[in-house]
């Protein structure tokens, strides 16, 4: 029996040591080299990959990073400061953060800081004291996109505003600029308000009900436009005018889509590879601005020719052509679609 | 086949106490292989670093606990992640800009709702006979949705005392490790103590064995289901309390809630509790909850895309359980 329950124990310790074994060790090299460690919440999101493609093709394209660390899985805030707390273990110069809340993260990240890490917040923003800020400009995002959409009405008629993640920044910001550009059209209701999760399946679906539901003039989306079309399209239902972003799909849509009136409003993810650029600069003793906020662009589908240069027939739907960014990126296009980081095959 | 029930023999015999401990002390010991491997991995192993292992995995701790408490007594709670959630949610709420001492009492008020309205739902399993996984996860949508109800965006907040109290520093970020230990320690000390050493504590293991023999032999077993879940549910509210405690603020979404309820169960699987009931030990299942935590930063520390952690902590639960199948196997055969 002693030997059994010994053997028992013996085991189980073995499975894991096997398991870790089987993982392999990892390595390290310093000499002026950086290591940037990154820390995303939301795993397996189009948007989100490419953000981290930017990050890696920047830090290659530096030559002077000789690691990306990520940390990369469907978690929330607490899980967030999990995240960063184990890049500050692990000793990165770097901290690229997509947060999930504005002011939820502060303590740890001003934690790294006074531990001598640059903190760089993309695509939204934080409010931490001495962290960097990349933004693509999230309440004229919502606003610009809005305008367009309101005007298309002629300043009449029932919208539907299908948000990102309830209490995010960026989806608070877009609000933000939805209801200033709302203001100013009285003639508009918004009848519906739904949050996708900027999950294209979830808007699809929603999309379904919003067109089941009839009554239904223009849609404003956060970004999850071309599960839209597709839910138009198979209801057989006539078009309205539908705002979304950079999407190649939906541009593809915006395109090639026979009755459909649409406008794109950039919301590039390759912010990652400003947030990068930043990153080293602040590394390598340059000063960089405080705060980089992009302005959006607009393009609505009576702009054919600007819509067929955003246009990529090799890339998936949820990728976005507008890479590269003056005077921040240095990566060739080709690099972000590649995907590969410093001391990767 | 509860051999806590049998009589104790006044000699110390290790081979019972390995027979008796040894998945509890292996899980312990693996988790401090890991735990001396990570410091091995990463430049720096201090202070910032224990407390940060501690303090992060105590939602997952507290909820491993509980489902330890309830699957012991023969139920299975899927509703575990959706009360952290909705006690995260209220706690938020009212805790916000209240003095140390007025956050204290709400953290009172916020476990006894949560031990309430599971042990409705044990009433409700033990009356209906519908299959807990049925009910549980009925109601795990009603919590959650109870929760977006009560905080409908994330926001709120609490005092730096309360946050301190679980986390060791006033901003929820820092070296003091001592506090999260104890805050690991003191529950799962009473928690074990309670289930070994008094009446109702036992009755659970009886229960969970075999509900007839416990029957037979005069124990309330309706009583025990109940008790089960309503421990259960307190323990999932104190998770939702220290989840605030180390954001500093309250978050309703749902999915967190689903991915934390799939989480302990897979502690308590790892943690040797048997899902079948009547064995394992919450002493177990903490471990296996700061395990579970532990394996994201060890595997980012080694380069590995922090998506195969998943991967990796699904291999590890079915492996340790094939291993244990076929030991269990083997015993009964020489036996």
């Amino acid at each position: 029996m002693k030997r059994r329950t010994g053997l028992r124990v013996a085991a189980l310790v073995g499975v894991f040591a096997l398991i870790a074994a089987a993982c392999g060790g990892g390595d390290s090299a310093e000499d002026e080299t950086y290591t940037i460690g990154v820390s995303n919440t939301l795993a397996g999101n189009g948007w989100r990959e490419q953000m981290i493609c930017a990050i890696k093709a920047q830090a290659l394209a530096s030559g002077v990073v000789d690691e990306v660390v990520l940390q990369n899985e469907n978690t929330d805030t607490t899980g967030q400061i999990g995240q960063i707390e184990s890049l500050i273990s692990q000793g990165v110069d770097a901290i690229i953060i997509n947060p999930t809340e504005r002011e939820g993260l502060n303590s740890v990240i001003e934690e790294a800081i006074s531990q001598g890490i640059v903190v760089v917040a993309v695509d939204q923003a934080v409010t931490a004291e001495g962290a960097y800020v990349a933004t693509n400009d999230q309440v004229a995002y919502g606003e610009l996109g809005a305008r367009w959409l309101f005007d298309q009405l002629g300043g009449e008629g029932n919208v539907v505003e299908m948000r990102g993640i309830d209490g995010v920044p960026a989806d608070t910001d877009r609000h933000a600029g939805f209801e200033a550009a709302l203001a100013d059209y009285p003639g508009i209701t918004v009848s519906q308000e739904t949050f996708t999760g900027w999950d294209p399946t979830t808007g699809g679906q929603q999309a379904l009900d919003i067109i089941s539901a009839g009554d239904v003039d223009g849609i404003w989306t956060s970004g999850i436009d071309y599960t839209v079309v597709e839910a138009f399209q198979s209801a057989g239902a006539e078009f309205v005018p539908i705002v979304g972003a950079d999407n190649n799909g939906f541009i593809d849509q915006l395109l090639n889509v026979e009755g459909l009136t649409g406008a794109a409003v950039t919301n590039p993810p390759a912010i990652g590879g400003v947030g990068a650029a930043i990153a080293i600069q602040a590394l390598t003793g340059e000063e960089p601005e405080q705060v980089v906020t992009l302005t959006p662009e607009v393009f609505a589908s009576d702009d054919q020719a600007s819509l067929e240069e955003l246009f990529d027939p090799d890339q998936q739907v949820g990728w976005s052509t507008y890479v590269e960014i003056e005077p921040y990126t240095t990566y060739e296009a080709s690099q972000v679609s590649d995907c590969v980081g410093p001391g990767e095959e | 086949m509860t051999a806590e029930t049998a009589g104790r023999s006044t000699r110390f015999d290790w081979s019972t106490w390995l027979r008796r401990r040894g998945w509890t002390a292996g899980v312990w010991l693996l988790l401090l292989l890991m735990i001396l491997w990570y410091s091995a991995l990463i430049p720096k192993f201090g202070g910032f670093q224990i407390a940060s292992i501690s303090k992060n995995s105590l939602p997952l701790v507290y909820l491993a606990i509980g489902q330890a408490v309830i699957v012991i007594a023969g139920g299975i709670d899927l509703s575990v992640g959706a009360m952290l959630i909705l006690s995260n949610s209220i706690a938020a709420q009212l805790m916000f800009e209240q003095p140390f001492g007025v956050t204290l009492a709400i953290a009172v008020l916020v476990i006894l709702i949560g031990a309430v309205i599971n042990g409705v739902v044990g009433w409700i399993i033990t009356v209906s006979r519908v299959p807990d996984i049925v009910v549980t996860l009925a109601t795990s949508f009603s919590l959650s949705g109870v929760a977006l109800l009560v905080l409908p965006s994330p926001g709120g907040g609490t005092s730096e005392g309360f946050r301190a109290m679980f986390t060791g520093s006033t901003t929820g970020s820092g070296s003091n490790f001592w506090p999260s230990l104890v805050a690991i320690a003191i529950p799962m000390a009473l928690a074990a103590w309670w289930m070994k050493n008094t009446r109702t504590g036992l009755s659970l293991y009886a229960t969970g064995s075999s509900p007839t023999a416990a029957y037979l032999s005069g124990v309330r077993t309706a009583r025990a289901k109940i008790v089960s879940y309503a421990v259960g549910g307190g323990f999932s509210a104190l998770a939702g309390l220290s989840a605030l405690a180390i954001t500093g603020s309250g978050e309703s979404r749902a999915a967190t809630g689903s991915l934390f309820t799939l989480r302990s169960v897979a502690a308590i699987v790892l943690g040797g509790v048997a899902l079948t009931g009547g064995i394992g030990s919450v002493v177990g299942a903490a471990a296996a909850g700061i395990i579970l935590f532990t394996l994201s930063p060890i595997l980012s520390a080694m380069g590995i895309d922090p998506n195969s952690a998943q991967v990796v902590q699904g291999v590890l639960i079915v492996v340790v359980m094939m291993v244990a199948g076929i030991i269990e196997l083997r015993r009964q055969r020489a036996g």
